[in-house]
């Protein structure tokens, strides 16, 4: 009776490290297409990779959605059901984020103007290297539940840096003598991209709430 | 036999109450199916009543002497008290029910064991204090192990839900042993059962009430507890047990309700929250205390409209 309970407890682990993978996946896909365009080459390529983040994205979609059909089928305790459910939830918004972003300056034909692509480069690695942190913070959480604040801290400082850059591009593109119409394509488009570390930032402190739950 | 039915309806209401307080927090977090639970929980109320029933029984038998019309009028007695309340919806002890069933013949007969109705009452007053004490040792005793394995989520969650499966069992066992004398002991007092039919027939009914209508109550009385975090539940279900079992030993039957009132109480002691509300504490004090009352007056009533004679002038 209760090998089966670990049973099915062992398919949940093991579906959220693939649904991890797959956020890994997700995320490279994205960064190797948008270098391309920060580099002005949105050929075949670029339409390459972002369908390869789109279709990345549906499958940690399906994943999310096996986990959750597990969970209900009476694995795990109420408690960690529902707080493995809103993290997943949360967790998912970011490589929807990576797919709006690229579909934007697919749609939009959007060309990154010279003078900004070092800040957005530096906006993208410093939002990524957060993704990264949130993802190791979410295997420590399954794994042995240590170094979990002193990654929140990491996260959140990565979250003012971030906040910096963007309105620090934003200003730049309002003061150059662009068309106003690109200007606010741009200004949503490097919003969008903040989200991502606002977002792994608010992933991260539901993470410690997590883990803070289970010290009694 | 017809007697000994109404033992054998208070043991199965008894059974399709109490497993709420053994496995109500596994069944209605849907941690446990309600078969699994049923059966497991009436098996061990079982084994529970045949292994260390008997010192109720001896308790009870003793309070004072019965024949068969008296045991069944006791066991009628505590049914109603137990149903009048539960309508009312004071929280009620069915042990509680029948002793005041079994003092009410008593006082007719004029013939009370004081020295046992002493230990008894000494009993009543330890439960909830027994919960409560018992509940604010192991939390900080089993919080500070817990806290030191630095389990991850999936470790911490298998643990307490194999602690709540092993508590309930537990919990059961010391349900049948405890109350198993609330069911017959007035049989044996009438020497209608021997000591272990009395067991046997006593586990076997709160066994049937377990399976047979305890599926509704577990699964909305149990929600009370799954509010408390995993932990506290299974601090709770451990403390109510453990409270339970030593009154068998004692062989005193006591309330598990109330046990696991105290239990609460004490989890929100050590958490420093109110876990139970004052007008449900309020509520479960008026139950407490009239219980026996209601039960003695039910029993004296019973006896005097059986024996009403028509006298012709």
């Amino acid at each position: 009776m209760l090998g089966f309970f670990f049973k099915k407890q062992r398919q949940i682990e093991s579906l959220i490290y693939s649904y991890l993978d797959n956020l890994r996946m997700t995320q490279t896909r994205f960064s190797e297409a948008l270098g391309l365009c920060l580099d002005h080459n949105t050929d075949g390529t670029f339409t390459f990779l972002t369908e390869q983040t789109h279709k990345f994205e549906s499958k940690a979609d399906d994943i999310r959605e096996e986990i959750i059909t597990l969970m209900y089928g009476k694995a795990l305790l109420p408690e960690s059901r529902g707080d493995i459910m809103r993290l997943l939830e949360e967790v998912d918004v970011i490589p929807r984020v990576f797919e709006r972003v690229l579909y934007m300056i697919k749609m939009q034909k959007l060309s990154i103007p010279d003078f900004i692509v070092p800040d957005i480069e530096k906006l993208v690695s410093v939002s990524l290297a957060s993704f990264d942190l949130m993802l190791k913070q979410i295997e420590n959480l399954l794994k042995r539940r240590q170094k979990i604040r002193a990654l929140v801290a990491t996260i959140d400082y990565n979250e003012s840096e971030c906040d910096h850059i963007q309105r620090r591009i934003i200003t730049r593109v309002f003061d150059s003598d662009l068309d106003p119409f690109l200007k606010i394509q741009l200004k949503e488009l490097i919003s969008c991209i903040g989200e991502i570390s606002d977002q792994a930032d608010r992933v991260s402190k539901r993470i410690n709430i997590i883990s803070m739950k289970r010290r009694v | 036999m017809g007697a000994l039915l109404a033992g054998i309806f208070l043991g199965w209401s008894l059974g399709a109450n109490d497993a709420s307080n053994v496995f109500g927090s596994a069944v209605a977090s849907r941690m446990l199916r309600f078969w699994t639970a049923a059966v497991l929980a009436s098996f061990f109320v079982l084994i529970g009543a045949l292994l260390q029933g008997q010192a109720g029984i001896e308790t009870l038998k003793d309070l004072t002497r019965l024949n068969l019309e008296q045991a069944a009028i006791c066991s009628v007695a505590a049914a109603l008290t137990v149903t009048m309340m539960t309508i009312l919806a004071l929280p009620v002890s069915t042990s509680q029910a029948v002793v005041g069933g079994i003092l009410g013949i008593g006082l007719l007969n004029r013939q009370i064991n004081l020295e046992g109705l002493g230990k008894v009452f000494v009993c009543w007053f330890g439960t909830p204090i027994g919960g409560l004490v018992i509940a604010v040792f192991l939390y900080k005793l089993l919080a500070g192990v817990y806290n030191g394995l630095g389990m991850n989520l999936f470790q911490s969650d298998g643990v307490l839900r194999v602690a709540l499966i092993l508590a309930g069992i537990y919990a059961a066992y010391a349900l049948g042993a405890n109350n198993v004398a609330n069911v017959t002991a007035v049989f044996v007092g009438a020497n209608q059962l021997t000591p272990f039919a009395a067991l046997l027939v006593g586990g076997l009914s709160i066994a049937l009430g377990i399976l047979t209508y305890s599926r509704r109550v577990m699964e909305t009385v149990g929600r009370r507890l799954v509010r408390l975090d995993p932990f506290s539940a299974f601090v709770v279900v451990l403390a109510e047990a453990i409270t339970v079992h030593i009154y068998a030993f004692v062989g005193v039957p006591v309330s598990t309700s109330q046990a696991v009132v105290g239990a609460v109480l004490g989890v929100g002691i050590v958490k420093g929250i109110e876990t139970v509300r004052k007008p449900t504490l309020l509520n479960i004090l008026v139950g407490w205390f009239f219980t026996p009352f209601v039960a003695i007056l039910i029993a004296v009533l019973l006896y005097v409209g059986i024996h009403l004679k028509y006298v012709p002038q």
